[in-house]
């Protein structure tokens, strides 16, 4: 089928706390198309995860609907239930705790393999094998336990836990960022080559904005629970239009020497999603902040490169 | 100079073995420089940051060996005390990643930058005060005056990094060790802070110590760059050396397994294989098991090759 293989529609999550409503997200919609890579870059807070979780059902959305394939997931019972949960799996950030050190790998990576099928001995065996393999470990490494491994193999056990039940979908919550620079570059050109052997789609949330230039086909730009640009990566970081966008690339420091940093794109500080600025959640740290910014929320307008923000376009820097 | 290193060698003993965390590290800081000790986790630089305050874990941590010199005076011999007072926040100051870490939650943040410069006599009674609010001005902490008595839970992230970086610099130290001041902040929080420690150092000259595993900010901020594997420094030099003309196979490596803003998508080149175990480290050259241009030399340890200009690096590649 033709379309998008994940759907967002005006999603938004809101906390109810002693100290009030925390808007975490705020009416996010996206569309990521198969064998894609969407990423979803923002600072902490920006509710990024919050959107990770809802889609891997750990969370419900408050208002919206997340579709996958055209399906309404929060409407998912049994069977559909069932097979979606195989159809979407997940790498966490720090693999010295999404392993439980009490389990031998082998047990790990067939644990998800479990709660779906029935498989006989001999053919949990192969599976576990053949995965660990795609992922660069020895099939030996099933007999030991995760702190046997250093971080860059633990996360590629992580990756295995997750191929192990052939998904279509790969949620990747900072895989890297926990790792040293060198292991990074190992477990991105993993990550490459498995999507492009399974025609796997991924969802990364990232920080690392050069990494998400490098990683993704398409970006979504979050600031405090709402999008302010996405469309094509290549377009996105070639001519970003949002402030924020502008301003995050602005702040990025480059391994050269000869290249200024400018603070004065973002001024201040990140805002709370317990209170957060009317209309235009950037608009006090925003350099452009006309009075509309203050009252009004900005639409997403453009395709496919979609800014949400007030400046005329032709006026954008 | 300001801080001359030579030799420095720090033990750590522990129950697996005796692990060479820093082994026969040189380097050296002039007043007014920033150097930037970039390298891996585990590759010994936050160790050599620690051996300048003698700050290693309690029973484990050891110096062994080496010089450590501060405007000509050596500080491995001190004792403990005269460290205490003369040194310790006081002519050599830290800064630490974490600001939630670095401060203490139950005390206000009037109380914590105002501690050491009442231990180093700096100021006290009611000239203490106003100079709290003197140096919290200095690292940009808004209305400074009316945030004394609030305890760091209350400040963001960032303001907590500016009340930490206060707390380092209310001694005027002449060394400043800033060990990844900016990796637990946002990007445009961070470049706040990698502006606030060029103002520091522009308004006060001291010496500072960058040490980093992210290769822009050191890029963004140092003038000399020394590169860490393995407890060792493998190749030091001008930044723009490094970054232009690496020289040593892992700064090459590591510089080409960056994703970088603005470069054409392609597949990265990643460094095959791991650091080695420091408890019983590879005679010879350190990176050899990882290196693309490996010899049968490389089993035998590498000489500092210079390369001019201050810039030089530890390879047989570079010797022949």
């Amino acid at each position: 089928m033709s379309g998008p293989m994940l759907e967002l529609d005006g999603v938004t999550k809101h906390y109810t706390t002693r100290r009030g409503v925390v808007r975490a997200v705020e009416s996010v919609s996206l569309a990521v198309q198969p064998r894609s890579t969407m990423a979803l870059v923002g600072e902490s807070g920006c509710g990024k995860t919050t959107l990770a979780r809802m889609i891997l059902q750990l969370e419900r959305p408050t208002a919206g609907a997340i579709r996958f394939e055209g399906q309404d997931v929060a409407a998912m019972r049994g069977a559909a239930l069932q097979a979606y949960r195989r159809e979407v799996m997940a790498v966490f950030q720090d693999p010295y705790s999404s392993l439980n050190p009490r389990l031998r790998v082998g047990t790990i990576i067939a644990e998800p393999v479990l709660a779906h099928e029935r498989p006989s001995r001999a053919e949990l065996d192969k599976r576990v094998a053949e995965v660990l393999d795609v992922v660069g470990l020895p099939a030996t490494a099933a007999r030991l336990y995760p702190h046997e491994f250093s971080g860059g193999q633990r996360q590629r056990i992580a990756i295995a836990r997750a191929l192990a039940l052939r998904p279509r979908l790969m949620v990747l919550d900072e895989p890297v960022s926990a790792l040293d620079v060198s292991i990074r570059a190992q477990i991105l050109n993993l990550l490459a080559d498995i999507q492009a052997e399974y025609g796997l789609t991924y969802l990364i949330i990232a920080h690392d904005l050069a990494l998400v230039e490098h990683f993704s086909s398409d970006v979504a730009v979050i600031y405090l629970g709402c999008v302010a640009e996405t469309g094509p990566t290549e377009q996105v970081f070639a001519q970003p239009r949002h402030p924020y966008t502008q301003a995050l690339l602005a702040a990025v420091p480059l391994p050269d020497p000869d290249h200024v940093l400018s603070e004065a794109a973002a001024l201040g500080e990140i805002a709370s999603a317990l209170d957060p600025p009317a209309g235009c959640r950037f608009h006090p740290r925003c350099p452009h902040a006309m009075d509309i910014c203050r009252t009004t929320r900005p639409l997403a307008a453009g395709s496919p490169h979609i800014t949400a923000c007030h400046l005329p376009r032709t006026s954008l820097p | 100079m300001l801080l001359s290193v030579r030799n420095l060698q720090t033990h750590l003993h522990l129950r697996r073995g005796l692990l060479r965390a820093v082994d026969g590290v040189s380097l050296e800081v002039a007043e007014g420089e920033t150097l930037g000790l970039v390298g891996e986790s585990g590759s010994g630089k936050t160790m050599t940051g620690l051996s300048l305050l003698r700050l290693l874990p309690k029973g484990s941590g050891r110096i062994a060996g080496g010089s450590i010199q501060l405007d000509g005076q050596e500080l491995t011999t001190l004792s403990e005390a005269q460290l205490a007072r003369d040194i310790r926040g006081r002519r050599i100051a830290m800064i630490m990643q974490d600001p939630m870490t670095s401060l203490n939650p139950v005390f206000s943040i009037g109380d914590q930058v105002g501690s050491p410069l009442r231990n180093h006599d700096i100021a006290r009674g009611t000239a203490l005060r106003g100079a709290v609010v003197d140096v919290l001005r200095r690292v940009r902490l808004p209305s400074p005056g009316e945030r004394l008595g609030d305890y760091p839970h209350q400040f963001s992230g960032g303001q907590r990094q500016r009340i930490v970086a206060a707390m380092a610099i209310g001694c005027t130290p002449r060394l400043l060790v800033a060990d990844e001041p900016t990796t637990a902040l946002d990007v445009t929080i961070q470049v706040q802070i990698i502006n606030l420690l060029r103002t520091i150092q522009d308004d006060t000259g001291a010496g500072i110590i960058l040490i980093t595993h992210d290769l822009g900010v050191a890029a963004s901020l140092c003038r000399r760059i020394a590169v860490m594997y393995a407890g060792q420094i493998v190749e030091t030099g001008p930044v723009r050396a490094i970054y232009r003309s690496p020289s040593h196979p892992y700064t090459q490596a590591l510089l080409a397994a960056i994703p970088r803003l603005g470069a054409k998508r392609g597949r990265l080149t990643a460094i095959a294989g791991q650091p080695p175990s420091l408890i019983d480290p590879p005679t010879g050259c350190r990176f050899a098991a990882r290196c693309p241009s490996r010899m049968a030399k490389c089993a035998e340890a590498p000489p500092v090759v210079d390369l001019g200009d201050g810039h030089s690096a530890s390879c047989w590649k570079l010797a022949s």
